[in-house]
C-alpha cells in the first residue's frame, strides 16, 4: 500500500515538474515563465523530501523558489522593454533543436536502461547533524572555497550592475 | 510499481532535455537563464537520487547537491546582474543582436 502512495507521489510530482519546465519553454510570455519556473522548483524540492533529503529540500524551497525566482522576476522587470514586442519570442531554428534534444533524451535513456545498477535504500533520518559534520570535517576547504565564491559573485554583481566608477 | 533509480533517472535526463530545447530556442538573455537554471535542477535530482539508491554510507550525494545549488545562486546573480549591464549599454536583452564581435 505505501509502496501504491509512494508511486502516486512521484508520478503526480514528475508530472507537475515536466508540465511547468514544458510551460517555461514553450511560454511566449516571460512573467509567465517565471511563475512557471518558480513551480517547478518547489516540485522538485518535494521531490527531494520524499528522497529523505528534509534539509536539500529546505534549501531548495528557500534558495531557489524563493531567492533564485526574485532575482529572476526582478531582472525581467529591469529589462522589460515594452508590452507590444512578445517579451520571450522564440528561435526560428525550433526543429532542429528538438531534434537534437530528442536524440539527446533517447541516448540518456537508452544508457539508463541497458546499465546494470545493483541498488538499495539508504536513509539517514538526521540529514542535518550529518551534513554538518561532513562539512565542517571532511569537506571544511570546498565549503570555505564555496563562502569565498559566493562573496566575489556578490561583489562581482554590485560591480557589474552599477558600473566601475560609481562604485 | 516500486519506484526506483530509473524513474528518477529518467526524470531527471527528460527535464535536462527540456531545459536543453529552450537554451538552444530562447532569445532573451533571462530566458535562457531561466532554463540554464532547469537543466541544474536536472543534475541536482539526479545527485540526490544517486545518495539515495546506492550503496555508499555517507551524504556526500546531498554534500555536492548543496555545492551546487550555491554555485547556481552564484550564477544567476552574476548572470542577472550581466544582462541588467547589457540592456544599459544596448538597450536589448536580445542574444541575437548582440552580435557586435562577429566578423
Amino acid at each position: 500500500m505505501s509502496e501504491l502512495i509512494n508511486a502516486v507521489i512521484f508520478y503526480v510530482l514528475a508530472l507537475v515538474i515536466l508540465l511547468t519546465a514544458l510551460g517555461v519553454v514553450l511560454g511566449k510570455n516571460l512573467v509567465h515563465s517565471a511563475l512557471l519556473m518558480t513551480a517547478s522548483f518547489i516540485g522538485v524540492g518535494c521531490l527531494y523530501i520524499v528522497l529523505h533529503a528534509d534539509f536539500l529540500g529546505a534549501v531548495q524551497f528557500m534558495v531557489y523558489s524563493g531567492g533564485v525566482a526574485i532575482i529572476i522576476v526582478m531582472g525581467i522587470m529591469l529589462t522589460h522593454r515594452s508590452e507590444k514586442t512578445p517579451s520571450s519570442p522564440a528561435h526560428d531554428h525550433r526543429l532542429p533543436a528538438f531534434g537534437i534534444v530528442g536524440l539527446f533524451a533517447i541516448l540518456m535513456l537508452t544508457v539508463y536502461s541497458y546499465s546494470p545498477l545493483r541498488t538499495t535504500e539508504f536513509v539517514v533520518d538526521d540529514t542535518v547533524n550529518a551534513l554538518a559534520d561532513m562539512m565542517l570535517t571532511h569537506y571544511v576547504l570546498p565549503f570555505e572555497i564555496a563562502a569565498v565564491l559566493l562573496l566575489v559573485a556578490m561583489i562581482g554583481a554590485i560591480i557589474l550592475a552599477k558600473g566601475e566608477d560609481e562604485v | 510499481m516500486t519506484i526506483g533509480l530509473m524513474h528518477y533517472l529518467a526524470l531527471a535526463a527528460i527535464l535536462f532535455a527540456i531545459g536543453l530545447y529552450g537554451l538552444f530556442t530562447k532569445r532573451n538573455f533571462v530566458a535562457i537563464l531561466m532554463c540554464i537554471e532547469l537543466m541544474l535542477n536536472a543534475v541536482n535530482i539526479n545527485f540526490i537520487a544517486f545518495n539515495h539508491f546506492m550503496p555508499v554510507n555517507d551524504l556526500t550525494g546531498q554534500l555536492f547537491a548543496v555545492f551546487s545549488i550555491m554555485v547556481g545562486a552564484a550564477e544567476v546573480a552574476v548572470g542577472l546582474a550581466l544582462a541588467f549591464r547589457i540592456y544599459h549599454d544596448r538597450n536589448t536583452v536580445n542574444v541575437d543582436e548582440l552580435n557586435k564581435m562577429k566578423g
